[in-house]
């Protein structure tokens, strides 16, 4: 059933005890680090590989790795204390990918903390835990402990005079703080509000100080590129978009969960052959192809490849990959006013577009839902998304919340106007009696 | 310097400065509420738009506040892209504005209302309830709050943390339910408070002394200096139609005060607005008792006229031209200028406030007048046999201590804003006070800072310098044989 395809970024997890480092060990953990350390792979080249390995960010906007570690200023010249950021502040909604990673292989992430601080020559890295991940928090917290025994992190690593900390951070629950800017302020114990940009956080990042921010699954994949090599990770997924990735999938699905599939896969493949096709056999009627902040999609796209190219082209974005599917009894003015919710919720409160935007958005979706809309709300809720992107606020939350209101005004203004004109959820009566039923 | 265009003009630059900054440095008005001169751009309001090509790039819209200048940057504040987003910006700011202009302290000198009358965004579209906060937020004794007319520009919260470096207002809250507050609800606290309501673009922040108490457009301003302490910040002395100075401002002056004052100047709005002014007063058979000026000026000159040991004592917030009359009147008589030294204060701080409470230290000194305190006056006027007390605020200065224990044969004539009574006086001129006359006083650092006239005096007060010419006409003394007959 599962198309043929190596899985390396899952392939640990299975195992007992796969977070702990004799695991990790047994399973061939650690190679990498040791391999660059011992063979005295210079910084350059480790970015060399990664450059041609084509690796995209895992966290979103999927900007090519080793071109953003190439940012970093040239450590000779600019000798100012340098970090790595790792934003495990994973809360888009429908996305759970770090999670799977933090609680069941800490280890990797830990290996490729280490490859990232030799590569960008860092003083230290710290990891940007959302709050609410206890379980993973612990699992990494733990992960770093016992390859600080192993002399794998600390002073003098494996015995050369690599040196390397790896510092642990609890967010507080607030989405803005996995925006990179956000989170690094909230690191240095400011309230999470982005920075303009620029300077950018190569150049001004944590404490003023040069700084990479990476996603977890980003900083995940760089172990296994460095130990089997560039070529072996384009043998998967598509030629601007190498590699596996991991697909959170959720929503009306009959097997929501974490998959590992490659890069360009179709959406329906990981729909039908993963998560077991829509639930109770249902009709799709939607889809949102990489977490909230990704414009949704209607039913007859879900052929589409999942891989950066291809989703922007049909009008959406190809997010964290986490896809969220909606079936034939769901209203979508209801989901977006739930996610219109959560984005004026969200709003750090800085920009004055996101901060009345959001709120607007919100309070119009609420009164369509609730059948108190009126024929102008569908225009101004396209008006109001307009002034408030793209690029027109400090970050790109008010894009997150007025892009996906676009999109569902593009594929379903039949169905808002439906709810303006009948007075409410045409929906809501079928969905009772099957409650009831 | 860079060059850049700014609408069709080529302008220099400074590159440390933000491209807003080169815009208003060549009187290219952008608007703008977070962004303030004085404090670190943050780029939040969004509404400063500008239309800005670089490079051979096609013209984009950035915030001009958060943008560099670059070598050959061509700007244009009055595209129609700017325009557009300026008024998307503010169609958001006033979604939850109360738009209570009629009873709000700021109408008229509100930048909401220019700027939402500049860009011409006529019709607020949103039909959402208005969003409630605390509209009477009490922030302690000089400043309340109004949180519903408020845009969360943080101008005030980065005031306390970089000008005066006592954080104490934070913006509390997310998104749409962001709003300021003090922390732990604690009052404002400090010397500088008054400066948030002047930098607040709305009328969130209103000053508890000027709530409901003007339209800001009936007051007549003038620029001025403040004399409460030696630092002489230049200020705007603003006066309602009948006279009466409602409030007191900074002005920027890039060499003393910049955009600031404290609130002891701010607040001297009381001094400058006495209950009881005279014209002249002399000594009768059962007190002070009104009289002619003339009358009293002439017992002075004849006195000066008829007796040989005299002292001169003039107020420190003597003028320099009046100090230059007064020094010539001293050196005439053959007496040693002096002028009230008082005490240094405990209000020094590091900001502004010098502790000094003589705003002419530094002119009068440099007039030749010698620095004495109250108590080595009362020593020394013991030993004279008359005493010109000349100068707003100088009887207040010496203290009625002081006053009460000069011999009652001294014949001491006391030249001041407001009257004083003690037995050692013979004379009671009134004058104009700070708010009524013109002139110079020289601050701490040697800046000549002018005094302007914001009104004028009530009928029978006349001007210090018009007192002196007459105390320094020479042919006095025969003249004024009545008076001189009382003086004896």
């Amino acid at each position: 059933m599962i198309p043929a395809g190596d899985t390396y970024l899952l392939s640990r997890s299975e195992q007992r005890d796969s977070h702990t480092i004799d695991v990790y060990k047994r399973l061939g953990g650690y190679k990498a680090i040791e391999k660059v350390l011992k063979e005295g792979i210079a910084p350059a080249d480790v970015i060399d590989v990664l450059k041609k390995s084509g690796l995209r960010g895992r966290g979103g906007a999927g900007f090519p790795t080793g071109l953003k570690w190439s940012f970093m200023p040239d450590k000779d010249k600019d000798p100012r204390t340098r970090y790595l950021a790792v934003n495990a502040d994973e809360s888009e909604p429908g996305t759970c990918k770090d999670r799977v990673i933090m609680r069941e292989d800490p280890h990797g992430l830990v290996e490729g903390c280490l490859l990232a601080a030799w590569a960008m020559k860092l003083d230290a890295v710290y990891i940007y835990v959302r709050g609410e991940y206890r379980k993973p928090y612990d699992r990494v917290q733990q992960a770093i402990n016992e390859a600080r025994e192993a002399g794998l992190v600390g002073e003098n690593i494996l015995g050369t005079d690599f040196s390397c900390e790896i510092h642990m951070h609890k967010g507080a629950g607030a989405y803005i703080c996995g925006e990179e800017t956000g989170l690094m302020e909230s690191l240095e114990g400011k309230r999470g509000h982005p920075r303009p940009k620029p300077p950018f956080p190569a150049g001004f990042g944590l404490w003023g100080q040069p700084t990479t921010v990476n996603n977890v699954e980003t900083i995940f994949n760089v172990p296994f590129i460095i130990e089997r090599g560039a070529d072996w990770f384009r043998s998967t997924g598509t030629e601007a978009s190498p590699g596996n990735f991991l697909c959170g999938i959720s929503g009306h699905v009959e097997r929501p969960g974490v998959y590992e599939v490659p890069l360009g896969i179709s959406a329906k493949t990981i729909l039908d052959e993963y998560a077991g096709g829509v639930w109770k056999g249902r009709k799709l009627k939607a889809w949102i192809p990489g977490g909230s902040s990704t414009g949704l999609l209607p039913a007859d796209l879900i052929e589409t490849p999942m891989d950066h190219d291809s989703v922007k082209g049909v009008g959406s974005m190809f997010g964290t990959g986490a896809m969220i599917m909606l079936d034939e009894t769901a209203c979508v003015v209801r989901a977006s006013e739930v996610l219109a919710h959560f984005y004026d919720h969200e709003s750090c409160g800085q920009c004055s577009q996101c901060r009345e935007g959001t709120q607007w958005l919100h309070e119009i979706f609420r009164r369509i839902e609730h059948g108190k809309g009126v024929q102008e709300d569908v225009d101004n809720l396209v008006r109001l998304s307009k002034q408030m992107a793209p690029g027109k606020t400090i970050c790109a939350l008010a894009d997150a919340a007025a892009i996906p209101t676009l999109a569902v005004v593009k594929h379903f203004r039949e169905e808002i106007e439906a709810h303006i004109r009948e007075g409410g959820c045409p929906l809501k009566a079928s969905r009772a009696q099957e409650v009831h039923a | 310097m860079t060059k850049i265009t700014v609408n069709g003009r080529e302008v220099e630059a400074d590159p440390t400065k933000p491209l807003i900054a080169a815009c208003e440095g060549n009187g290219v008005e952008v608007p703008h509420y977070c962004y303030h001169a004085g404090l670190t751009p943050v780029g939040s309001c969004r509404i400063c738009q500008v239309e800005v090509q670089e490079g051979g790039r096609p013209p984009r819209v950035v915030v001009a506040c958060r943008t560099p200048v670059s070598e050959g940057m061509v700007v244009n504040t009055e595209s129609e892209a700017a325009h557009e987003t300026r008024r998307e910006c503010l169609e958001f700011l006033l979604k939850d504005h109360p738009l209570d202009c009629p009873i709000c302290d700021k109408a008229g000198e509100c930048t909401l209302q220019d700027y939402t009358y500049s860009e011409g965004q006529a019709a607020g579209q949103s039909k959402e309830p208005r969003q409630n906060f605390e509209k009477r937020k009490d922030l302690g004794e000089k400043i309340v709050l109004d949180q519903e007319r408020c845009i969360l520009c943080s101008r005030c919260v980065r005031f306390f943390e970089e000008v005066t470096e006592t954080p104490q207002l934070t913006v509390s809250g997310l998104g749409s339910r962001s709003r300021i507050e003090t922390f732990g609800d604690r009052p404002l606290v400090g010397n500088y408070q008054g400066n948030i309501t002047d930098i607040c673009p709305v009328g969130a922040l209103t000053l508890k002394s000027f709530r409901f108490q003007a339209r800001v457009w009936n007051l007549i301003k003038k620029a001025s200096t403040c004399g409460e302490c030696s630092r002489g910040c230049s200020i705007s002395v603003e006066v309602l139609r009948r006279g009466e100075v409602k409030r007191i401002r900074p002005r920027y002056n890039e060499q003393v005060n910049r955009w600031w004052m404290c609130d002891t100047g701010r607040f001297a709005t009381d001094a400058a607005n006495p209950a009881e002014r005279v014209s002249a007063l002399q000594r009768g058979y059962s007190g002070l008792e009104p009289c002619e000026l003339d009358d009293a000026v002439g017992v002075v000159r004849a006195a000066h006229g008829s007796y040989e040991r005299h002292a001169i004592v003039a107020s420190p917030w003597v003028t320099n031209e009046e100090g230059a009359k007064l020094a010539e009147l001293a050196k005439r008589l053959g007496a040693t200028p002096m002028f009230v030294s008082s005490p240094a204060n405990d209000l020094k701080d590091e900001l502004l406030h010098t502790g000094d409470p003589c705003p002419n230290r530094r002119g009068l000194e440099a007039l030749g007048f010698e620095a004495k305190t109250p108590e080595e006056l009362a020593e020394l006027l013991a030993e004279t046999e008359t005493a010109l007390l000349f100068g707003e605020r100088v009887a207040r200065l010496l203290g009625q201590e002081t006053l009460d224990a000069l011999p009652k044969s001294l014949r001491a004539f006391l030249f001041d804003d407001a009257p004083a009574a003690a037995p050692a006086l013979r004379i009671v001129v009134g004058m104009a006070n700070w708010v009524e006359r013109k002139g110079t006083w020289t601050n701490i650092d040697g800046h000549e800072g002018k005094v302007q006239a914001a009104r004028t005096a009530p009928s029978g007060i006349r001007q210090p310098l018009a007192l002196l010419a007459d105390l320094l006409q020479t042919e006095s003394v025969a003249e004024t044989a009545n008076g001189g007959a009382n003086a004896r």
